[in-house]
Formats: C-alpha cells, structure tokens, sequence
C-alpha cells in the first residue's frame, strides 16, 4: 500500500499488455500455424481458440481479475483495521472512506496492482458534477459524479452513467445525485477528522 | 355506492374507504429512515417495520444525505370516524423528493405508534 506516494489512475504497462498481449499471442500462434503448414484440428486450435480466447479476455477477462482484486483489496483493508464507513464502487475506481480516522483507500481499475491508502487531508476539493447538459425540454445527464483532487490529481467516480440523456428529475439521476452527494459529505467528513 | 365512486376512492387517496367521503387530515409528521440509505433500498409493508425504525425530525435539512424520509398523513373521516393513515417513502435529494412507496393502513395498525 502506498501512503504518501503520488497517484497514478492509469499504468500505461497495464493497459498495454491488457490490449496487446492477447494479439500477439494470436498473430504468434497464426505464425506457428502458417510456419507449420497446419491442417484440422490443429490448425482450429492456432487460428480460431486463441480469437476466442482473446475476445473473451478483454470482454470478461479485465473485469474479473478487478473484481478479485476489489475483494482483495477490502479484505486487506479490514485486516489493517481500517474501519470502512463507506466503501464505492464506480465501476473504474473504488473508493473506501476511514472517517473515525479520516483516512481514505482508492483502487483504480487501470491500476489495479498498485492501491493507495492517504490521510483524508490530502484532499484539496470535492465536489459534484450533475452533469446537466441541453436546453428546455432536451435537459438532463447521462452522467453524474462525484470528483476530489488530491495532489492536484483530479480523481473522478461516477454514480451514474447511461448512454442516452435522462430528465434531471429522473430517478436515476436523483439516486445518483444523492449517492455523489452523500460520499462528498462522507469525504468532507473524514477530512476534517484527517 | 356507485362502482365509479369506488373506483375514484382507490385513486383518491383521501376518500375514505368505508363511505367514500372526503377525510380530514388530522396529523402530519416527517420521519427519518436510517436503515435504508441510497443504493440499499428494500421495500417493506409491514407496519412493525416501520414503527421499529422511523425517526421523528422536524424539517427534511435533519434528514441526513442520502438517508430515506418517510411522510406520514393521518386521516379521519368525518362522516364515518373511520381513521387511515399514509406513509410516503421517499429519498429526500436536494430540493427534490424520489418516490418508493405508498403504503396505506386502513385498519389501525399504526395507532399505538401516532397516540402513544
């Protein structure tokens, strides 16, 4: 766990070999089977079961070991006896928040091997994007978010996404304004006990 | 009683059952819900559950964010003296109100908790 150290949301390593190391097995093992003159099933195994395994990889595969990693992570942070007040999943980024001793836990999917626990202290700004676009009748979001800075790093978690544009007072919008509002009092909160 | 007047006494929420009459309503208070927060949402009809959990407030601000609120109207008959009681449950956000449910108890169920 990282205490002090500056944010990274994203490991371009990471993100890398998530997008391309499933293609170069499968132009490797297209090779393998151009090399070796293959027929049947063999050549079913090099040139079709590693497609399948790819597509399956970045379909499924990404979010899996996320979640296994979230797991993992929370089951770290109670073992440290972080008390978690409010743990959030948006999905890219968990946010756990430690108000009686104003500390705040952060897992970004595309950093995942590398969690961060600070002093709510750091936090320099929260607040909440509604994400209220358009005019008259076509008002409304498809997006609303909770945002913090912590080290001049802008950290986003969405409570809300959809891709077409819903009335602000839908009830998705609603619930996910109050759930933004609600961890940006939790963090105001555990930075004032930080 | 005519069928439409039934009908209309399903939709209006303050006709009394019994005779169709318009109630009164003779009490009103708002109350927290703090074992249901945003995203945790389950419903209940159970009236035990209610009288278990409701937190009297004063004004929606001392309802904490992202904590469910619960609006209460109790009705009387004047004709009939039948009692009804309502319970709106909703999720208070900013200036706004998220409805979840609309709970009637027509039968009393709730009289130990309004007059104790």
């Amino acid at each position: 766990m990282e205490e002090d150290k500056k944010m990274k949301k994203v490991n371009i390593g990471y993100v890398l070999a998530y997008i391309f190391i499933p293609v170069l097995i499968v132009i490797a093992c297209g090779a393998v089977a151009a090399a070796m003159d293959t027929t049947g099933s063999l050549a079913v195994v090099l040139l079709f079961v590693p497609i399948v395994l790819a597509v399956a990889w970045w379909s499924f595969g990404g979010n899996f070991f996320y979640d296994k990693k979230k797991e993992a992570f929370e089951k770290s942070l109670d073992a440290q006896g972080f008390v978690r007040n409010q743990t959030f999943n948006g999905g890219n980024c968990l946010v756990a928040v430690d108000i009686e001793h104003g500390k705040i836990a952060v897992l970004f999917r595309w950093n995942m091997f590398q969690p961060y626990i600070f002093s709510a202290k750091r936090i320099q700004k929260t607040w909440v994007d509604d994400g209220r676009g358009g005019a008259g009748f076509m008002e409304g979001s498809s997006r609303v978010s909770f945002l913090f800075t912590v080290d001049d790093i802008k950290i986003r978690v969405n409570t809300f996404t959809s891709n077409k544009r819903w009335r602000m007072d839908s009830n998705y919008i609603l619930t996910g304004i109050s759930k933004a509002d609600m961890m940006v009092e939790i963090l105001n909160s555990a930075k004032a006990k930080g | 009683m005519s069928l439409f007047k039934k009908m209309r006494a399903v939709f209006h929420d303050d006709w009394c059952s019994q005779c169709q009459a318009v109630m009164e309503v003779v009490h009103k208070q708002l109350y927290a819900l703090p074992t249901m927060t945003v995203g945790h949402y389950h419903s209940h009809d159970d009236a035990d559950y209610y009288k278990a959990n409701l937190v009297k407030v004063n004004k929606k601000a001392e309802i904490p964010t992202g904590m469910y609120a619960c609006g209460m109207h109790v009705y009387r008959c004047k004709e009939c003296g039948h009692r009804a009681v309502k319970l709106t449950v909703f999720l208070p956000v900013r200036d706004q109100e998220k409805q979840e449910q609309l709970l009637y108890f027509d039968n009393g169920e709730m009289d130990d908790f309004i007059y104790r």
